[in-house]
This record gives C-alpha cells, sequence and structure tokens, in this order.
C-alpha cells in the first residue's frame, strides 16, 4: 500500500502544501517546531480520520483558517483512489473516492498505516492500560467485529458496576438481574478474550525470529497475554464464558463492597519476557528498547498477512533513539517492502547507505520542499 | 422593546416544547395573534385534551383514551398472546403491520443503573400479575436489540418462565429486502448466529 502524493490546507501551520511521495523512504528534515510532526499527523489524520495526537480535531484547523483539508491518493495492489477529510468547526467529512462516508468505520481501513513515535517505547515500560490500548486500537483497525463486542463490554461493564454502587447506597440488588449482567458481560468478555489471545499468539509469531535477529540470536522473546482469570482453556469461547462467571461469583461480596467489576478483559495485560526474564521489570533499557521495536515491526507483518497489503510507516523521531544496530535492523527490515516516512533533525546520526533512495522534504516555518538529489 | 405581556407569556410556553428557542417561539406567537379564532380554540382544548383525556392503561401500560384500552378491551383478540415493548410508539408500529391479533404490554422504558432505572421502576410488577391471572400460553419479547433490551428480555425470561409460560424473541438479522453486499459485519454476525433449518 502506497501513499503516492498528499495535500493540505489551513492544517496546523501548513497554509497550503502539495507533495509527492517516494515509493520507499521519505525524510522530513528540519529544526524543531517547524512542522515536521504536523506533516507526520496529516498522514495519519487521512488514514484514521482522527489525530493520535489530540482528541480535539479542532486543535487541527490553522490559525485563522475556517477548515482544514487533507487529501491524498492511495495506491494498492490492485486498484488507487483518493482519500479526503476535511475538518471544520461543525464537524468532520471523510470522502473516499469522492463519496462522502457517513460512518467512519467505512472509511478507515482504506490507508492501514503504523506509527512508531518515542512515545512507544512506553508499550513496555508504561502501565498495562498502555498495552490495552495498543491491542484494542491495532485490533479494531483490522477487524470491525472485534470492536463491536469491546464497545458492547464497555457498556455492560459500566452498567454493571453503576447497579453494583446500589449496594453501598443501601438500595437492594436484585439477584435475577445481577446474574444476567453477568451473563451478557461474560459473553462479550469471552469473545475479547478469545481474540486477544489470539491476536498476542500471532504477534509473537511474528516478533520471535525479528527479536533473536536484532539481538543476534542472543535473545528469545516470548509475549504472554496476562489475564485477570485464571483459565482453563485460552481457544474455547463458552469455557472462557464459564471461568469468567466463575470469577464474578467468587468475588460478589468484595464487587459489591468496592461497587466495581475486578476481573475481565478491562484489567489485564501483556508481558513479555525475554530469555525467561520479565524485561517489564528485569530488562535493561536496551532489552526495553528492542521489544518495543520488535513487537511494533511484527505489526507490520501481522498487518500484511491480516489484509493482504503491507502498511504505511510512520517514524516520528525514533531513529534518535535507537543506537546503530537496531537503526540498522529497522531500516534493513522495511527496505523497498514498506513506504516509510520519517523525521528528524538531521541525518548525521543515520547511516547514509541504508537510506536506500530516500526522497528529503525540508521543513521550514510550515514550508515544504523536495530537496535536489 | 418588550413584548406585551400576553405575547410574552405565550412564548414561555411555546419555549417549554423540545428544539424551539427564543426567536421560533416568537415567531410561533406573532403567527398566533393572525391565526382565525376558531383555529387557536382548538389548538387550546386539543392541548388541553391530550393532559385531559389520555391516560395509561391500568392493564396493559398503553397510552390510550378509555380504560382499559380498545386492545385490552377487544375480545377478537388473542387472548393467550402478549407481545411486550418498551414505548407506546413501538405498539402503533406493531399495529402498522397488521398481522398480530394478540395483546401488548408497555413497560415505559428497559433495565439500565447508569439511568436510575431498576426492575420497579418500569411496568413489570404489572405484567406479572396479569400472568397470574390471565389465560396466556405465549409472551413475546420485543425489547430493542440494545445490550439493555437485551438484559431486560432476558430478565423477564427469567421471571416468566417458571410458570411454565412459553417465552419468545423477535430475531435479530438482515432486514427484509436488503443486500448482503450492504450489511455491515455485526448485522451479518447476528444474521449467521440466529440462522434457522429449511
Amino acid at each position: 500500500m502506497l501513499l503516492k502524493d498528499i495535500s493540505l490546507k489551513g492544517y496546523r501551520n501548513y497554509e497550503k502544501a502539495v507533495v509527492t511521495f517516494s515509493k520507499n523512504i521519505n525524510v522530513f528534515l528540519g529544526e524543531n517546531a517547524q512542522g515536521k510532526t504536523n506533516m507526520m499527523e496529516s498522514i495519519y489524520v487521512l488514514a484514521m480520520a482522527r489525530s493520535h495526537r489530540t482528541a480535539n480535531d479542532k486543535e487541527l484547523i490553522g490559525w485563522e483558517q475556517d477548515f482544514a483539508k487533507v487529501s491524498g491518493n492511495v495506491i494498492t495492489e490492485k486498484t488507487s483512489y483518493p482519500l479526503e477529510i476535511v475538518l471544520s468547526k461543525k464537524g468532520k467529512k471523510a470522502r473516499l473516492n469522492h463519496l462522502e462516508q457517513k460512518k467512519l468505520s467505512t472509511y478507515i481501513g482504506h490507508l492501514n498505516v503504523i506509527l512508531f513515535a518515542p512515545e512507544d517505547l512506553a508499550l513496555v515500560k508504561g502501565s498495562p492500560s498502555v498495552r490495552r490500548k495498543f491491542l484494542d486500537m491495532e485490533m479494531g483497525q483490522m477487524s470491525a467485529i472485534y470492536l463491536y463486542h469491546l464497545v458492547e463490554y464497555q457498556k455492560i461493564l459500566k452498567q454493571r458496576n453503576v447497579y453494583l454502587k446500589q449496594n453501598r447506597k443501601n438500595k437492594k440488588i436484585d439477584k435475577t438481574y445481577l446474574s444476567i449482567l453477568n451473563e451478557q458481560l461474560a459473553a462479550e468478555g469471552a469473545e475479547v478474550l478469545a481474540e486477544r489471545f489470539s491476536f498476542v499468539k500471532r504477534l509473537e509469531k511474528w516478533a520471535q525470529p525479528i527479536h533473536a535477529d536484532i539481538s543476534q540470536e542472543k535473545e528469545e522473546l516470548i509475549l504472554d497475554y496476562a489475564s485477570s482469570i485464571t483459565l482453563q482453556s485460552k481457544k474455547d469461547k463458552d469455557m472462557i464464558m464459564k471461568n469468567l462467571l466463575e470469577h464474578y461469583e467468587k468475588n460478589e461480596r468484595r464487587e459489591m463492597e468496592q461497587g466495581t467489576t475486578l476481573t475481565g478483559p478491562h484489567r489485564d495485560d501483556i508481558k513479555f519476557f525475554v530469555n525467561g526474564k520479565n524485561v517489564q521489570t528485569y530488562g535493561s533499557q536496551g532489552q526495553q528498547r528492542t521489544t518495543a521495536l520488535s513487537v511494533k515491526l511484527a505489526e507490520i507483518e501481522l498487518m500484511k498477512e491480516m489484509t493482504g497489503e503491507y502498511p504505511v510507516l510512520l517514524l516520528d523521531d525514533v531513529l534518535s533513539e535507537l543506537d546503530d544496530d537496531r537503526q540498522t535492523h529497522l531500516l534493513k527490515s522495511i527496505q523497498d517492502k514498506v513506504q516509510t516516512f520519517l523525521t528528524t533533525t538531521s541525518l548525521d546520526g543515520v547511516k547514509k547507505e541504508l537510506l536506500h533512495d530516500p526522497r528529503i522534504f525540508t521543513v521550514i516555518n510550515g514550508q515544504i520542499e523536495m530537496e535536489s538529489e | 422593546m418588550h413584548y406585551p405581556e400576553p405575547i410574552a407569556q405565550l412564548m414561555e410556553s411555546y419555549m417549554k416544547l423540545p428544539g424551539i428557542g427564543e426567536k421560533t417561539a416568537a415567531r410561533l406567537a406573532f403567527y398566533t395573534v393572525n391565526m382565525q379564532e376558531e383555529d387557536v380554540t382548538r389548538f387550546a382544548k386539543s392541548l388541553i385534551s391530550v393532559k385531559r383525556d389520555l391516560q395509561y392503561c391500568s392493564i396493559c401500560g398503553n397510552m390510550t383514551q378509555n380504560d382499559p384500552c380498545d386492545i385490552c378491551e377487544d375480545k377478537n383478540r388473542d387472548q393467550s398472546v402478549i407481545l411486550v415493548v418498551e414505548h407506546t410508539k413501538d405498539v402503533i408500529s406493531m399495529e402498522k403491520m397488521q398481522d398480530y391479533k394478540g395483546l401488548y404490554h408497555v413497560l415505559h422504558g428497559v433495565l439500565s443503573p447508569i439511568e436510575g432505572t431498576g426492575p420497579e421502576d418500569i411496568n413489570i410488577p404489572v405484567l406479572i400479575k396479569r400472568l397470574q391471572k390471565d389465560e396466556v400460553k405465549e409472551v413475546i419479547i420485543a425489547t430493542n436489540a440494545t445490550a439493555e433490551g437485551e438484559a431486560t428480555a432476558m430478565y423477564l425470561s427469567r421471571l416468566i418462565k417458571p410458570s411454565g409460560i412459553k417465552v419468545t424473541r423477535l430475531a435479530h438479522g438482515l432486514s427484509v429486502g436488503s443486500d448482503i453486499e450492504y450489511a455491515d459485519e455485526v448485522t451479518l454476525l447476528k444474521a449467521v448466529e440466529g440462522r434457522r433449518e429449511m
């Protein structure tokens, strides 16, 4: 999958910009606060119809502008089509093939992107909620059914937690109704859990060889979906549902006291082990970085496996965070197959011979220009 | 400039209706001044009438002019089936179908702790009493296909089943006359789950 070009109007600090990209590596070069990340963000917005940096779309509209427009042409193996996002104070419009898409779910998925930013190192170091969000984002991009079960799960969870809190307000709890909420929650929870188990397994399958390669066969990476419930079977949805129900029953008194649901996918985590040791607690900085990198690179391959096309890769300021070996590995593994965009303040730290046929753009104060080769 | 007192009062009343702000209220009020007297009288009467003459049927909870309502009173209808819906609007939709000949029961809501509605806040106790007295053989639950509607349906079936009355639920899936091509993934999933043998 390729993004052939992009044009911006009234987007952040770009009044107007039209850029044609290379199918290999595109470098946005410039000093700080000139608009490198804004350019990168606009590609993400074109793909996902929202920004990864802010939940408020209005921030994307440039100073003294009425609306912001991002449009571009996508080329896949079989076909090509234009995408367009228009953000105004009233809301946003997403157009695929010049046709407005009423539901964003019919728009998203026509340009698959994977973003790797310095914050992604938190995938290993950060709190479990970061990893749960990572799972939900990536899986939601690939499966509408997963997204449906997840949203239903969250809705029922909210109802159940409010209902449990009634106990503290000295209102009676209807056991029949509670048992129905339990069943509904367990049914959706089982769908979410089963999907997550299989996703983590598939991710591990791709991440293992990558990690071994970066560490020169010295390290073995294992990914483990750590559930808050003990499970007899990780595949059989009925068994997972039974396990969930048993946990609700066992914790009933405590859950009523605390007014919240104590077990289930909303309390789960992924654990990363290198040579049998938990990287989050015992790993070195370097091991944590290698792990985050392996998982991100595995995602590229997994997306290709699931959608049939390589996604577009966005590397925001990450080269400077990686040492020579890891840089080499990253750039080698994407070369000639994944269209890549990267931002950097200088090319000094990057090995020239690795950037095979790069197209370099200089970014100065909201203006972008292609550097002559 | 101030509005004359009667206009201001009328505007205040109009503004109590949903979706009407000051500008619209002023336009409606001035329009009312120029309306035919008999139209205005009928308007005023019907406003009072919906409040005074309408009530909820003490048997099924449907909105009605006479208590019990026409449907409950109609002896030609099948007294052995009750269709349970969330709102009065749903009874009207079902009646448009012109194929259902049984009775109704209106819940006036669904179970939703977030909105503070528990089992005793909707029209469930009356339904249970009805089932004890009448010759009911089947209860069809037609709450909406949302998580809350589903929970309410399950709750009712749990209450009713021990009495031996048959409990059924409306089907989910493809809408009639639609193309599979345009159905979303979740609808298709439900349609496959709810498939039947032919």
